[in-house]
C-alpha cells in the first residue's frame, strides 16, 4: 500500500474535511410503502437504502421460543464501485457484513419481545465509498425505528482511521480506505455508551487505540445526534397529515 | 400495447410535507432509548423498558398514559391487535382444526374450526366430517373478514367469524395501509353512497366491493363465492377509484375513516381515476381532504 | 461549513472506472494575512506579516507573493534565500511540486515550514471562492494556471476589502497588493488581462535591489548565446516514445553511471544484464548524468567494444566553447578501444532521460581568461560529473572558494550543463570548508541542532530524582569502570565483575541510558533518526545527538551518577553463561580509563584494588570468549587504519600512525559483542516480527576469488566454504620472512566481504539472519546508543519486554523499521565514507610540502601497476610501470615491465615483483589539481634503473588514495570506535 499521506500539514484531509469532521449526511425515513419499515442514508457518496420487514412468524425452521430471529442481507448493487460489477449475492465480503449487520443489531433489539417472530433487515448499497459497513448499520437502524421495532437505544456505527502523525480521523472515506491507513469501525449504543460490534483493518499501535476508538465514538453519537433529528421531522410530518387523530383519546 | 409509465427523479416529487403544515396540536415525541420518565411511580407499558432508575422509550412515538402505566406508541408498526378489533385477513395454511390467517400482526393469527359458523347448522358439534371438510369452506388465499376474539400468551391472535357480518370475501378489491392508519370507530363497515362497501380492517387490510345486501345474502355462512356474477363497469371504475383514493390518503400518511374517504371520493373526482396515481393528483385530493376535515372538525 | 464537489473521472485499466470523489469546499480558512481582520485564523498560522514587505523596485508598494508551480521548481534555490519572505502558497502548487520532484518538494517544504520566512500555504482547493472545476477539453496544467489565477484575484479582492476599514485608510499606509510571479507567457497573458499584477521570476529577483547577488541563484533554462548555436546533441525521446520503447523491449531503462575516469565514458546497469552496458562518446552519453535514470538503445553487436582504460579528463583549462569537433585526444580513445576485441561488452546509448536525479555539486570556479565575465565554468570535485556553466556576478570573490552549484538545464546546443551558483563553503584548503565538502558529498546531516530539537532536551541542572532511583537497580557501589580510546568524550559502555558468594562471576555491561533521554516521536528523535549515527571525521566529530547528551548526561564518566541500561550475566570460570538479565540501573562509574591505562593496570600485579581485580576477571574471560568465538568461525579481519595527530589551532595533522592495538581492546570487545548477541536473541524471541537486529551476509563464493588467487601464487590454500574453514586457513597464512603476509592476506579478505546490514526481524527467514564475520546465528547493536540510533531503537524494544518501558505505535511497526533501517544503513555506509574521505584528505595535507620514503608491500600485481600498501600510514597506492601494450612502440630508454599472466609478476630485468613483497616508495602529493591532490607513489627499492625514484614525475604516473584503505566490511573488526582513535584532540 502506498505512504500516502491522510491529513496534509494545513490539516485538511483528502477530501477538505478537518479530522474530526463527519461528511455529509442525508437521510429519509420510510422510503417505501411495501415494507414495514425502510430508510436511505447517504453519508458522502455512500448511499444505502434499508428496508425491514417484520416481525412477523418466523419460518418454522428458524423458529426461536425465546427471541426474535434477525435476518440480515447486504448486498452492493452492480453500479455501486467505480468498476461494474455484477456482485452474486452472498459473497464472501457481503456475507461477513451480512453477519456482522446481525451482531450489531441484536444488541439493539430488544430481541425478547418478539418470540417465535423474525425480522429481515434488506441493506442495499447504491453507491460505495467507504464505510459501506457503518452506513448499512445506521440505515438499517433507521428502518427498524421505522418499522416501529422496540429497541434499546439507537445502534449506531462510525468508522475512523489514523494518520501518519497520528492524528485520529473520524469517518473514513473511500479514498482513505485505498491510502493504507487502518480503519476501525465500530457500532455503538451512544446512550449507554456500550460497543455493540468493533472490527478493524489493519493495525495499529495498541496507544492509540483510545483516541482513535474515541474518534469513531464521537463519530457516533455525531451520527446519531442528526438521525435522531430526521427521525423526529419524520414522526412529525407523519403524525401532523393525520392531525394527530390516531393518537388523540 | 403502450404503457405510460412515469418515473421521476427524486428531487421532482412532490413534497408531502406541505400536509404537515400548519400544526397547533403537535404532541411531544420519543425516541428509542429517551428517557421518558423516572422510574418512581409509574409502571412500563408497551413501547417503553426499565434500565436502572428511568423509564426510556424503545419505539419512535408519543407518550400515551393510562393511570400510572406509562406507554409509547408509534406512528407505524406491525398490527398490535386487541379483542374486538375488525380484520380482514387472508387464509395461508390449513391445519388440523384451524387455519392460519394473515393478519399483517407479528405472529400469523389462528382461526379455530370451533370460531367458524358452518353452513347448515349454527351450533352443532364439529365432527370429523368437518375437519375433512375445511379446505372446502376456506383454502389458502381466501380473504375473510373477521373479529379478534382472543389473544394468546406469546400474542397470537384467536380471530372468529361466527357473526353474520363476517366471513368469506367475495369480489372486490384488497388495499394494504399500515395500520395504524386506520381510524378505530364503532362500525368498520361501511356501505358508502358513492356505491361500494367497504370494510376497514384494524390491521391496515381494507377491503372494497360492490354494494351488499346484508340481509340478502345472511344465512349461508358467509362461504358462498359468486365470482361468476359479473359487476357492471360503473360499479367497477367506483372501486378503482376508491383504492386510489384510500392509496393517496395512505401515501400521504391520513388517517382512514369514512369520512375522510368519502371527502376524498370527492375531491378526486375531478382527476380520471388513473391520474391519481399521479404525486400531483394525490397530493392535491390529499390537501382538500385535511381542509374539508380540518373546517369540519373547527 | 460543508459543501460538496462531485467530479467525475475515467481511468483505463482494462475496464472504465468511474471514479466520484467528494470534495469539500470550506469557508473557514483563513488567508494568513495580519492586516485582515475578516478571516477567522488562528494566531500561530499567520503569517503574512507586513514587518516581513519586501522591498522590489518593480512593486514600490507593500505586496504579496503567489508563485507559479515552475517558479517553485525552477527557483527553489532564490526561494531558500530570505530575501523572499510573504509568499502565499497556494495548494494547488504544492501538490502539483510534489508530484513533479519529491527532492524540490522536501526543500520547499523546509522553507515553508520555517516560521519567520513568512510562507502562508493557502488550500485553495478547498476554499470556497477559489476552488476551479475542470471544464470540458481543459488540460490539467491550464485548469491549474487558472486555479493560480483565481486564488491570486481572489487574494487581492479579499485583501482589499480587508483594507477598505477607515482605520486603514487613515493610516495613509499604501495598500498592499497581491502580485503572481509566473514564468509561463500564456498564463501572464490571461492573469494581465484579469487585472493581475505579474512578473517573471527574473524581473523580481532583479528588482530586489537589496541582495543584488540573488540573481546568480537564478536558474536560468537558456543563456542569450547559446540560442544561435547549433545542436551538439541528438533529441531526447519524449515519455511516451520511451515509455512505448521501453514496453517494445527496444529500449532499455537503467541508471546511469558515469565513470570516474573517462568523462567521455559511462555505464548503464541494466536488469538482467550480467555487465553494464557501455556508454562511449559525448553524443551516445547525450547529456546523461552521472545518476540519472536513463533510456538507452543497444548499438549493433558488430559496434560493441570494450570499455578504455584510459584516463580522460576534461583537460582543458579555458571554456573550448560549444565546439562539435572531437579534440585528437578523445578520438585516438574510441580507435584504441574498438581495437581490443577481448573484453566487448553491450554497448549503447542514451536516447532519454526517464528521471534526472541532478542534486547540488560542490566545487570550484574555473578562473575565467575574460575579465568581468559573468558566465564561467564550474568543475565539480565528483569527477564523473560533467562542468556546469553557471552566472555570476560575483566570480573575483568566489575564486579559490569551494562553492556549490545546482543544474537547471542542458540544452541540446549547450556542451555543458547550465547550472546557477547556490552558495559559497569557504576557501579552498581551509580544513572547514574541506570537512564541509566530505559531509555535504557524502550527504551528512550536519547542521546546529534547531531551536525545536534543543527544546527537548533535559533541563540543567539534571538531578536524579527519588522518583529515578525507585524504577531503577541501584548499582553504584559496583566497582564499575569504562576503558575507551584516549580523549572519548562519549562514553557509552562501562564494565564491571565480581565474585559472588557462590563462586561464579557476574559480569555486567552498562550501556548509557539515551532512550531514557530520547523519547519517541519528538523532534529530538526525530532528528537522531535522521543522522543515524554519529560521523568522526579527523578532529572533528558531528553528533548524532546534542552534546548535552551525548558529552555529559549520557557519557559514562568516571565518579558521577549515571542512568544505565544493565545486562548483567553470571558466569562462571570458564565462561559459560548461567545467567542473564536485563535492567535499568543507576551506576557511578569509579574510573573512567584509556585502554592503555587498564593494560597498565591488568599488567602490573602490585594492584590489588577491586578495580584491578575486576580487570583481570573481565580480561581472563575475554580470552575465552575470543577463543571461543574463533572455534566457532568467526574471522580476523584486518584492515590498515591511521590515526592523525591533530594540531589543535589549525586542525592539520601533524603526525600520522596506525593505530595500536591491545589486550584491552579486544576485552571491552569482547563483552560488548557477547552484549549484543545476549540481547538479539532477547529482543528476537520477544518480537519475533519486529525487532532490529543486524546481519552479515556470506559473501558469494565468486567474492574470494582474487583472495584465493593472490594466497595460491604464494602457496597457500584459503577454503572459503565455511566461516571455519576461511578462518582457519588465514591462520594458516604466516610466511616466516614476511611478518606482515598474515595481515596483508586479511586485509585482502576484508575486502571480499559483504556490508553488514540492519534489519527488521520479520522482514526474512530466521536462517538468513547470520553473522558471517561473528560466527553468530544473529546480532544486533545495543552497546553505542549515543552514536548509533540503532542502538536506540534496540534499547526501546529490550525496555519494552522488561516491562520498564512502554512501547509506542512506530516501534512496533515493521514497515516503519524497515525504513528506518535502510535510511540507518545508509547514514552508517556514508558515515564510513566520510571517514575514509577524511582520513584520505588529512594524509594529502600531511604531505603536503613532504616527501617521504617508506617502506611497503607489494598488495596486488595489476597488468601494468603495482599496488603498494604502506601500513605504517595504512596507506594504499599504486606505482604504475610501464608495459609493452598496445600500439606503442618500446623507445630505447624506456624501462618495460613484463606482465606474467600465469604467477601475476611483473619482470623488469632481473628484478621480479610478486604479490606481498616488500618494496620502499617515496610519498609526496601531486598538487597541480587544486581540486585532486594526488598522492604520488615513485618507487625507491628494489632500484630499477631508468625508473625508480630519479625519474621524472610524468612517468612514474600518478596515484591516487584508494577509497577502501579503511575498507572495512565487517563488523569483526574492531566493531566500534575506529575512527574515534583519530580523535586525539590536544587542548
Amino acid at each position: 500500500m502506498s505512504n500516502f499521506e491522510l491529513l496534509s500539514e494545513q490539516g485538511l484531509r483528502l477530501d477538505g474535511r478537518r479530522p474530526h469532521e463527519l461528511r455529509c449526511i442525508k437521510c429519509k425515513l420510510g422510503v417505501f410503502e411495501q415494507p414495514d419499515g425502510s430508510a436511505y442514508l447517504e453519508q458522502g457518496n455512500t448511499k444505502v437504502l434499508a428496508a425491514v420487514y417484520g416481525p412477523h412468524q418466523a419460518q418454522s425452521n428458524k423458529l426461536d421460543l425465546n427471541e426474535v430471529v434477525i435476518n440480515c442481507q447486504y448486498s452492493m448493487a452492480t453500479f455501486s464501485t467505480a468498476e461494474r460489477k455484477n456482485r452474486p449475492r452472498g459473497d464472501r465480503k457481503s456475507q461477513e457484513i451480512t453477519l456482522y449487520l446481525r451482531q450489531a443489531l441484536r444488541a439493539a433489539i430488544k430481541t425478547e419481545l418478539y418470540p417465535r417472530s423474525q425480522i429481515d433487515v434488506y441493506v442495499e448499497v447504491l453507491q460505495a465509498d467507504g464505510a459501506n459497513y457503518a452506513v448499512a448499520l445506521n440505515a438499517a437502524t433507521l428502518a427498524l425505528v421505522d418499522a416501529g421495532i422496540c429497541l434499546k437505544e439507537y445502534v449506531v456505527a462510525c468508522t475512523a482511521s489514523l494518520s501518519k502523525n497520528n492524528i485520529p480521523l473520524t469517518d473514513v472515506s473511500h479514498v482513505e480506505e485505498m491510502s493504507g491507513g487502518p480503519t476501525l469501525t465500530v457500532a455503538s449504543l451512544p446512550t449507554s455508551n456500550k460497543i455493540a460490534f468493533m472490527e478493524m483493518s489493519q493495525r495499529f499501535h495498541l496507544d492509540n487505540l483510545p483516541a482513535v476508538m474515541e474518534q469513531a465514538l464521537n463519530g457516533c453519537r455525531e451520527i446519531q445526534a442528526i438521525m435522531e433529528k430526521e427521525v423526529r421531522k419524520h414522526l412529525m410530518q407523519m403524525g401532523s397529515a393525520g392531525d394527530w387523530s390516531n393518537i388523540a383519546k | 400495447m403502450t404503457t405510460n409509465v412515469n418515473i421521476r427523479l427524486a428531487i421532482d416529487r412532490v413534497n408531502m410535507g406541505l400536509l404537515a403544515q400548519n400544526q397547533t396540536r403537535a404532541p411531544r415525541l420519543y425516541t428509542p432509548g429517551e428517557v421518558v420518565t423516572g422510574q418512581f411511580g409509574f409502571m412500563k407499558g408497551h413501547g417503553t423498558y426499565v434500565e436502572g432508575e428511568d423509564i426510556k422509550a424503545s419505539v419512535a412515538g408519543v407518550m400515551e398514559q393510562v393511570n400510572k402505566l406509562i406507554s409509547i406508541k408509534p406512528l407505524k408498526s406491525r398490527y398490535v391487535g386487541e379483542i374486538g378489533d375488525v380484520v380482514v385477513a387472508r387464509i395461508t395454511e390449513v391445519q388440523q382444526r384451524r387455519w392460519k390467517v394473515d393478519t399483517n400482526s407479528r405472529l400469523d393469527s389462528v382461526l379455530l374450526l370451533s370460531s367458524v359458523n358452518l353452513p347448515g347448522g349454527e351450533l352443532r358439534r364439529r365432527g370429523v366430517e368437518d375437519e375433512q371438510m375445511m379446505r372446502k369452506y376456506l383454502q389458502e388465499g381466501d380473504l375473510i373478514s373477521a373479529e379478534v376474539q382472543n389473544i394468546f400468551d406469546e400474542g397470537t391472535l384467536s380471530l372468529y367469524t361466527r357473526s353474520l357480518k363476517y366471513g368469506k370475501l367475495s369480489q372486490g378489491v384488497l388495499v394494504k395501509v399500515f395500520p395504524s392508519l386506520v381510524k378505530r370507530r364503532k362500525t368498520h363497515f361501511h356501505n358508502l353512497t358513492c356505491g361500494a362497501s367497504i370494510i376497514l380492517g384494524n390491521n391496515g387490510f381494507i377491503w372494497i366491493s360492490p354494494t351488499v345486501n346484508n340481509e340478502a345474502d345472511g344465512g349461508d355462512g358467509g362461504y358462498a363465492q359468486n365470482l361468476n356474477e359479473v359487476i357492471p363497469r360503473a360499479d367497477r371504475e367506483v372501486i378503482a377509484r376508491l383504492r386510489n383514493c384510500i392509496l393517496a390518503l395512505a401515501h400521504c400518511k391520513m388517517m382512514l375513516y369514512d369520512t375522510s374517504i368519502l371527502y376524498a371520493y370527492e375531491e378526486s373526482m375531478k382527476y380520471e381515476v388513473h391520474e391519481l396515481l399521479q404525486q400531483e393528483a394525490i397530493f392535491d385530493v390529499a390537501f382538500l381532504t385535511q381542509h374539508r376535515l380540518r373546517l369540519q372538525e373547527e | 461549513m460543508q459543501t460538496i464537489r462531485e467530479f467525475t473521472r475515467k481511468t483505463k485499466r482494462g475496464n472504465i472506472l468511474k471514479i466520484v470523489r467528494e470534495h469539500y469546499l470550506r469557508d473557514d480558512l483563513g488567508c494568513g494575512a495580519q492586516i485582515c481582520e475578516n478571516c477567522v485564523q488562528d494566531e500561530t498560522s499567520v503569517a503574512l506579516l507586513p514587518e516581513r514587505n519586501v522591498k522590489s523596485t518593480l512593486f514600490t508598494f507593500p505586496h504579496y507573493l503567489v508563485l507559479d508551480t515552475n517558479v517553485v521548481l525552477n527557483q527553489i534555490d532564490v526561494l531558500e534565500e530570505d530575501a523572499i519572505s510573504n509568499v502565499i502558497v497556494l495548494s494547488t502548487v504544492l501538490s502539483e511540486v510534489k508530484h513533479n520532484s519529491s527532492a524540490v518538494y522536501k526543500r520547499f517544504r523546509e522553507v515553508v515550514q520555517h516560521k519567520p520566512r513568512g510562507f502562508y500555504v493557502f488550500v485553495n482547493e478547498h476554499h470556497k471562492d477559489t476552488y476551479v472545476e475542470r471544464e470540458p477539453g481543459e488540460s490539467a496544467n491550464d485548469r491549474n494556471d487558472r486555479a493560480i489565477r483565481k486564488a491570486t484575484l481572489w487574494y487581492d479582492q479579499h485583501l482589499e476589502e480587508a483594507q477598505n476599514s477607515r482605520a486603514m485608510k487613515k493610516s495613509g499606509r499604501p495598500r498592499t497588493r497581491v502580485v503572481m510571479i509566473t514564468d509561463d507567457v500564456g498564463n501572464r497573458e490571461r492573469a494581465e488581462k484579469d487585472g493581475i499584477l505579474v512578473a517573471s521570476a527574473e524581473e523580481y529577483v532583479k528588482s530586489l535591489t537589496d541582495f543584488p547577488m540573488l540573481i546568480d541563484k537564478y536558474a536560468r533554462k537558456s543563456f542569450e548565446s547559446d540560442k544561435k548555436s547549433l545542436p551538439i546533441f541528438p533529441t531526447h525521446l519524449s515519455v511516451n516514445e520511451i515509455h512505448d520503447g521501453i514496453k517494445a523491449k527496444k529500449l532499455l531503462q537503467g541508471s546511469f553511471q558515469a565513470s570516474r575516469e573517462n568523462y567521455l565514458e559511462g555505464a548503464v546497469s541494466v536488469e538482467g544484464y550480467e555487465h553494464p552496458v557501455l556508454i562511449q562518446g559525448r553524443e551516445a552519453l547525450n547529456r546523461a548524468v552521472d545518476g540519472d535514470i536513463v533510456a538507452i538503445e543497444l548499438l549493433p553487436q558488430e559496434e560493441w567494444t570494450a570499455p578504455s582504460e584510459i584516463v580522460l579528463e576534461e583537460g582543458a583549462d579555458e571554456d573550448p566553447g560549444d565546439n562539435v569537433e572531437r579534440t585528437e585526444k578523445e578520438q585516438s580513445v574510441f580507435q584504441k578501444s574498438l581495437t581490443k576485441s577481448d573484453e566487448v561488452r553491450p554497448t549503447g546509448k542514451v536516447v532519454g532521460i526517464i528521471r534526472r536525479k541532478w542534486r547540488q555539486y560542490c566545487g570550484i570556479l574555473q578562473p575565467s581568461l575574460l575579465e568581468n565575465a559573468s558566465r564561467h565554468l564550474f568543475v565539480p570535485a565528483d569527477r564523473k560529473i560533467p562542468r556546469i556553466r553557471i552566472e555570476t556576478r560575483q566570480a573575483e570573490q568566489l575564486q579559490n572558494k569551494r562553492i556549490i552549484v545546482a543544474i537547471d538545464s542542458w540544452p541540446r546546443n549547450s556542451r555543458y550543463p547550465h547550472g546557477h551558483f547556490v552558495r559559497s563553503l569557504g576557501p579552498l584548503g581551509d580544513m572547514n570548508t574541506e570537512n564541509e565538502v566530505i559531509l555535504l558529498e557524502h550527504d551528512v546531516p550536519h547542521s546546529k541542532f534547531s531551536e525545536e530539537v534543543l527544546s527537548f532536551l533535559p533541563k540543567m541542572p539534571w538531578v536524579i530524582t527519588d522518583e529515578d532511583y525507585a524504577k531503577r537497580v541501584d548499582l553504584r557501589d559496583l566497582y564499575i569502570c569504562s576503558v575507551d580510546p584516549p580523549g572519548c568524550t562519549d562514553i557509552d559502555d562501562a564494565l564491571h565483575c565480581r565474585e559472588l558468594p557462590n563462586g561464579r562471576l557476574e559480569v555486567g555491561v552498562h550501556i548509557a541510558d539515551v532512550s531514557h533521554f530520547i523519547r519517541p516521536g519528538n523532534a529530538l528523535d526525530k532528528e537522531a533518526a535522521a543522522r543515524g549515527t554519529t560521523v568522526y571525521l579527523v578532529g572533528k566529530r558531528i553528533d548524532m545527538v546534542p552534546e548535552l547528551l551525548s558529552s555529559n548526561l549520557c557519557s559514562l564518566v568516571g565518579g558521577v551518577e549515571r542512568f544505565a541500561f544493565s545486562c548483567v550475566w553470571e558466569l562462571d570460570n570458564e565462561a559459560n553463561i548461567l545467567a542473564k538479565r536485563f535492567h535499568k540501573s543507576v551506576i557511578k562509574s569509579k574510573a573512567a580509563m584509556t585502554y592503555e591505562q587498564a593494560q597498565i593496570i591488568i599488567d602490573d600485579a602490585t594492584q590489588q584494588t577491586e578495580i584491578a581485580k575486576s580487570l583481570r576477571h573481565l580480561n581472563r574471560l575475554a580470552k575465552i570468549l575470543k577463543k571461543r568465538r574463533m572455534d566457532n568461525g568467526a574471522l580476523v579481519l584486518a584492515s590498515p587504519e591511521i590515526r592523525f595527530q591533530v594540531d589543535s589551532e589549525t586542525h592539520e595533522p601533524l603526525e600520522v600512525e596506525a593505530k595500536q592495538v591491545r589486550e584491552t581492546n579486544s576485552m571491552v570487545e569482547e563483552f560488548m559483542l557477547l552484549a549484543n548477541c545476549t540481547v538479539a536473541e532477547h529482543i528476537c524471541a520477544e518480537f519475533p516480527e519486529c525487532a532490529m537486529l543486524r546481519r552479515h551476509p556470506r559473501p558469494a563464493p565468486s567474492n574470494f576469488e582474487p583472495l584465493i588467487k593472490a594466497a595460491s601464487h604464494q602457496g597457500f590454500e584459503i577454503k572459503t566454504d565455511t566461516g571455519l574453514e576461511l578462518a582457519s586457513s588465514l591462520d594458516a597464512c604466516v610466511k616466516p620472512d614476511n611478518v606482515y603476509f598474515n595481515t596483508m592476506i586479511r586485509i585482502l579478505t576484508t575486502r571480499c566481504m559483504m556490508q553488514a546490514v540492519y534489519f527488521i526481524s520479520g522482514t526474512l527467514q530466521p536462517e538468513e539472519f547470520f553473522h558471517y564475520g561473528l560466527a553468530t546465528p544473529i546480532y544486533t547493536h545495543f552497546t553505542s546508543p549515543i552514536r548509533r540510533y540503532s542502538d536506540i531503537i534496540v534499547h526501546r524494544l529490550l525496555a519494552a519486554s522488561i516491562g520498564s518501558d512502554s512501547t509506542y505505535a512506530d516501534l512496533l511497526d515493521k514497515k516503519l523499521n524497515e525504513e528506518l533501517c535502510h535510511n540507518l544503513n545508509y547514514r552508517h555506509k556514508m558515515a564510513q565514507y566520510a571517514g575514509r574521505a577524511s582520513v584520505a584528505l588529512n594524509t594529502h595535507l600531511f604531505f603536503r610540502g613532504k616527501t617521504q620514503d617508506e617502506e611497503g608491500y607489494v598488495l596486488f600485481v595489476r597488468k601494468n601497476a603495482l599496488q603498494v600498501l604502506i601500513p605504517k600510514f595504512g596507506l594504499e597506492g599504486t606505482v604504475y610501470l610501464n608495459s609493452l601494450s598496445g600500439d606503442k612502440k618500446p623507445t630505447p630508454g624506456d624501462v618495460i615491465f613484463t606482465f606474467n599472466e600465469e604467477d601475476y609478476t611483473q619482470r623488469c630485468g632481473n628484478v621480479v615483483f610478486h604479490a606481498f613483497d616488500p618494496v620502499t616508495v617515496r610519498l609526496s602529493l601531486d598538487s597541480r589539481n587544486v581540486q585532486h591532490e594526488k598522492l604520488v607513489f615513485q618507487l625507491v627499492k628494489p632500484y630499477i634503473k631508468g625508473f625508480s625514484v630519479e625519474l621524472t614525475a610524468e612517468q612514474s604516473g600518478d596515484v591516487e588514495m584508494v577509497d577502501a584503505t579503511t575498507a572495512n566490511a565487517a563488523d569483526g573488526v574492531p566493531p566500534q570506535k575506529k575512527s574515534k582513535k583519530s580523535q586525539k584532540k590536544k587542548k
